[in-house]
C-alpha cells in the first residue's frame, strides 16, 4: 500500500548550519516544476471544461460560425425524444453499479478466504480487466450472436431456452447484454479494491465473533460487510460515474443504435461528428456533465470522511 | 475440508467465466472458414490455421503493423510524457513551500471530475485549431499528464526521508538535483506503477482517437478493429486474429508488472 492520503505539507525541519527552511526555494522555483503539467491541464481540460458551457448557448457546426442562442439548446432538449431516451437509457445503464458491487463483493470474499492459489485465481481474473473494452465488445459481440453465438448454443443445448435469445438485436434486452459485459470487464477491478478493504479488518474481529458462536456466514454479513461500507460506497461512485460514459461496448455491440437505443454519450458522439450539432450536443454534455459531478461530489465528501477518520 | 472444495469451485467458476472467452478468442483466430461459422459452433477447430495471423497482417491496407506501431508510438510516448510530467509537478506539491500550493493542488485534482466525453467537442476544435486533427500527436497531447500520475508520486515524495533531501541541499544540490538524484531513484516504484497503468490506458482508448483520426494509416489497434469488425463481420478469423495481437502486448506488459499494477489500483482507485 502507498502511504496514506492525508499528506499534507510535511513539517518544515530547520537545517543545520542555520539554512531554515530549507524546501522554500526561490519564488519562480516551483512553478518551473509545475509549468509543463499545469499548463496540459489548463490548456486540455480546463479551457474546454469552460468552452463547453459557452458552446452550449451557441448554435454552432463546423461550417458556419457560431451565433449565440440563449438557452435555446436547453429548451429544444426537453422536446427531444432522442435526447430523452438517451437519458433514460443512461439512468438504466446505472443499474450495473449494484449488480457489480454484489458480484464482485462475492468474489473478494472467495479471494480473501487464504486458500492457496490466490495469486492465479487473481491473475486470472484480471484478464478482462487489462484488455481493451474495444476487444472485450468484439469478443462478446460474437459471444452473444443471436444466430452463431456459443452463449444461446449452450443455453439450447443445457435446455435453459426454447428458442435462439436475441441478445444484441432487441431492447431493452440489448441495453442488459451490454450492461453485462461492463460488469464482466470491472469484476477484477473492483473485487481487488474490496480485497483490500477485506485485509485491512482486523483478525481479532472475526476471532471476537467467532467465540460469541458466530457462523463463518454471520461473520460474513455482520462484521466483514458492514465494515466494507467504505468501499462499497467508493466503487459505487466509481462505476456509476464509468456507467454515465459508457461508449466503447455499445458502439462495437449495438453499431449503428437508434435513437431509441442510445446512451449520452453516443447520443453527443452522433450530435456532434455525425451530424456536426455542436452547439446542441455541447448543451447535451453539459447535462451528462452535471450529472457526473454529483457523483464526484459524493466521491469528494467520502474522501474527506476517510481522512477525518 | 467441504468448505475449502466449495470455495475453490466458486473460484474455478469464476475462472471459467472471465478466461473461457479468452480462450475462445484464440480458438478462433485459428479456425477454418468452415468452423467459423458452423452451428452448434465448434470451440476446437477441425485443423489448425496459424497461416490466419499472416493473413490478417496482409488483409488490409496498410498492414496490421502500422496499427500496431501506432499503437506502440503512441503508448509509449504518452507514458513517457507522464512519466516526466507528473514526476516533476509532483515535486513542489509535496515537498517545497509556496504561495498558492494549496489551489494548485486542489485544481490538479479537480481535473479528475472532467471526463473526456464531457469535453471532447471543444477538445476537438481546439486541436482543430492547433492543426492537430489526423495526427498521432493530436491523440497523445490532451492525455500527456493527469492529475492521477502527479497525485500517485506526490504521495510517494512524501515518504522519502527528509535527511536525504537536506544532505543534498548542503552539499549544493540545486532543486533539479534533487528531483533527479534523490527522488526519482528512490521512486521507481511509484514511477512504474504510474507507466503501467498510463500504458493499459493509452494502449485501450478509443474515444478520442476515434474521432480525430480520419486517414486509416493512422489507426490505433483498437480503432482498427472496430473499423475492421464492420468491414470484415463475414470474417470472424480476420478479426479474432486481430484482437489476439491487439492483447497480446498489454497482456505481456501486465503480467511481468502486475505487482505494480495492483498497488496502483489500491493506492488511488481513481481511475474508472
Amino acid at each position: 500500500m502507498l502511504p496514506d492520503a492525508q499528506g499534507g505539507p510535511a513539517p518544515v525541519v530547520p537545517v543545520a548550519l542555520g539554512r531554515a527552511k530549507a524546501r522554500r526555494w526561490s519564488g519562480s522555483v516551483p512553478w518551473l516544476f509545475l509549468a509543463p503539467a499545469l499548463a496540459v491541464l489548463g490548456t486540455f481540460i480546463f479551457y474546454p471544461a469552460a468552452r463547453v458551457f459557452a458552446l452550449s448557448f451557441q448554435d454552432y457546426s463546423f461550417v458556419s460560425d457560431a451565433v449565440w442562442i440563449g438557452f435555446r439548446n436547453y429548451g429544444r432538449l426537453w422536446g427531444d425524444p432522442a435526447f430523452r431516451y438517451a437519458l433514460l437509457n443512461s439512468l438504466l445503464y446505472l443499474l450495473v453499479t449494484p449488480v457489480l458491487i454484489a458480484a464482485s463483493v462475492s468474489v473478494a470474499f472467495l479471494l480473501d478466504t487464504g486458500v492457496r492459489g490466490i495469486r492465479f485465481f487473481r491473475g486470472l481474473y484480471f484478464l478482462p480487466v487489462v484488455t481493451p473494452m474495444i476487444v472485450v465488445g468484439i469478443l462478446w459481440g460474437w459471444l452473444l450472436n443471436e444466430d452463431v453465438g456459443l452463449v444461446n448454443y449452450a443455453l439450447l443445448a443445457l435446455g435453459l431456452v426454447d428458442e435462439k435469445v436475441s441478445w444484441l438485436t432487441s431492447y431493452p434486452l440489448n441495453l442488459f447484454s451490454v450492461m453485462f459485459v461492463t460488469a464482466w470487464k470491472g469484476l477484477g477491478y473492483f473485487a481487488v479494491i474490496f480485497l483490500a478493504g477485506l485485509t485491512t479488518i482486523p483478525k481479532e474481529l472475526e476471532e471476537a465473533a467467532a467465540l460469541d458462536g458466530a457462523s463463518r456466514w454471520q461473520q460474513l454479513f455482520y462484521v466483514k460487510l458492514p465494515l466494507l461500507k467504505p468501499s462499497i460506497a467508493l466503487v459505487a461512485v466509481i462505476s456509476s460515474i464509468s456507467a454515465l460514459k459508457v461508449f466503447d461496448e455499445l458502439y462495437v455491440m449495438i453499431p449503428g443504435a437508434p435513437a431509441a437505443e442510445k446512451t449520452l454519450v453516443p447520443l453527443i458522439y452522433q450530435t456532434a461528428f455525425l451530424d456536426f450539432r455542436l452547439g446542441y450536443a455541447s448543451a447535451i454534455s453539459v447535462v451528462l456533465f452535471l450529472m457526473t459531478l454529483a457523483f464526484s461530489f459524493l466521491n469528494l465528501r467520502f474522501f474527506e470522511g476517510k481522512n477525518d477518520a | 475440508m467441504l468448505r475449502k472444495a466449495l470455495v475453490y469451485l466458486a473460484l474455478l467458476v469464476v475462472a471459467c467465466v472471465t478466461a473461457v472467452p479468452f480462450l475462445w478468442l484464440v480458438l478462433t483466430s485459428l479456425k477454418g472458414s468452415e468452423d467459423v461459422f458452423a452451428f452448434p459452433p465448434s470451440l476446437w477447430p477441425e485443423t489448425f490455421h496459424f497461416e490466419n495471423y499472416a493473413d490478417t497482417w496482409n488483409a488490409v491496407r496498410p498492414n496490421f503493423g502500422r496499427y500496431l506501431l501506432n499503437s506502440v508510438l503512441v503508448s509509449t510516448v504518452t507514458v513517457g510524457l507522464n512519466v516526466l510530467l507528473a514526476s516533476l509537478a509532483a515535486y513542489p506539491l509535496a515537498r517545497m513551500d509556496f504561495r498558492g500550493k494549496k489551489l494548485v493542488f486542489l485544481l490538479v485534482l479537480g481535473t479528475m471530475m472532467v471526463p473526456e466525453q464531457v469535453i471532447m467537442i471543444p477538445l476537438y476544435t481546439l486541436v482543430l485549431h492547433l492543426g492537430l486533427v489526423n495526427t498521432l500527436a493530436g491523440v497523445v497531447l490532451p492525455f500527456c499528464v493527469n492529475a492521477f500520475g502527479i497525485f500517485l508520486l506526490r504521495q510517494f515524495y512524501l515518504t522519502v526521508p527528509k535527511e536525504l533531501e537536506d544532505a543534498a541541499v548542503m552539499d549544493g544540490a540545486s532543486p533539479i538535483r534533487i528531483w533527479w538524484n534523490v527522488l526519482l531513484p528512490l521512486s521507481k516504484p511509484a514511477l512504474a506503477t504510474l507507466a503501467v497503468f498510463t500504458f493499459v490506458g493509452a494502449w485501450s482508448n478509443f474515444l478520442w482517437p476515434l474521432v480525430i483520426l480520419q486517414d486509416r494509416e493512422l489507426f490505433t489497434l483498437p480503432v482498427a478493429l472496430s473499423y475492421l469488425t464492420g468491414a470484415f463481420s463475414a470474417n470472424f478469423k480476420f478479426v479474432a486474429a486481430g484482437a489476439v495481437i491487439a492483447i497480446v502486448p498489454v497482456l505481456a506488459v501486465y503480467w511481468f508488472m502486475q505487482r505494480y499494477f495492483i498497488r496502483g489500483l489500491m493506492a488511488g482507485g481513481v481511475k474508472g
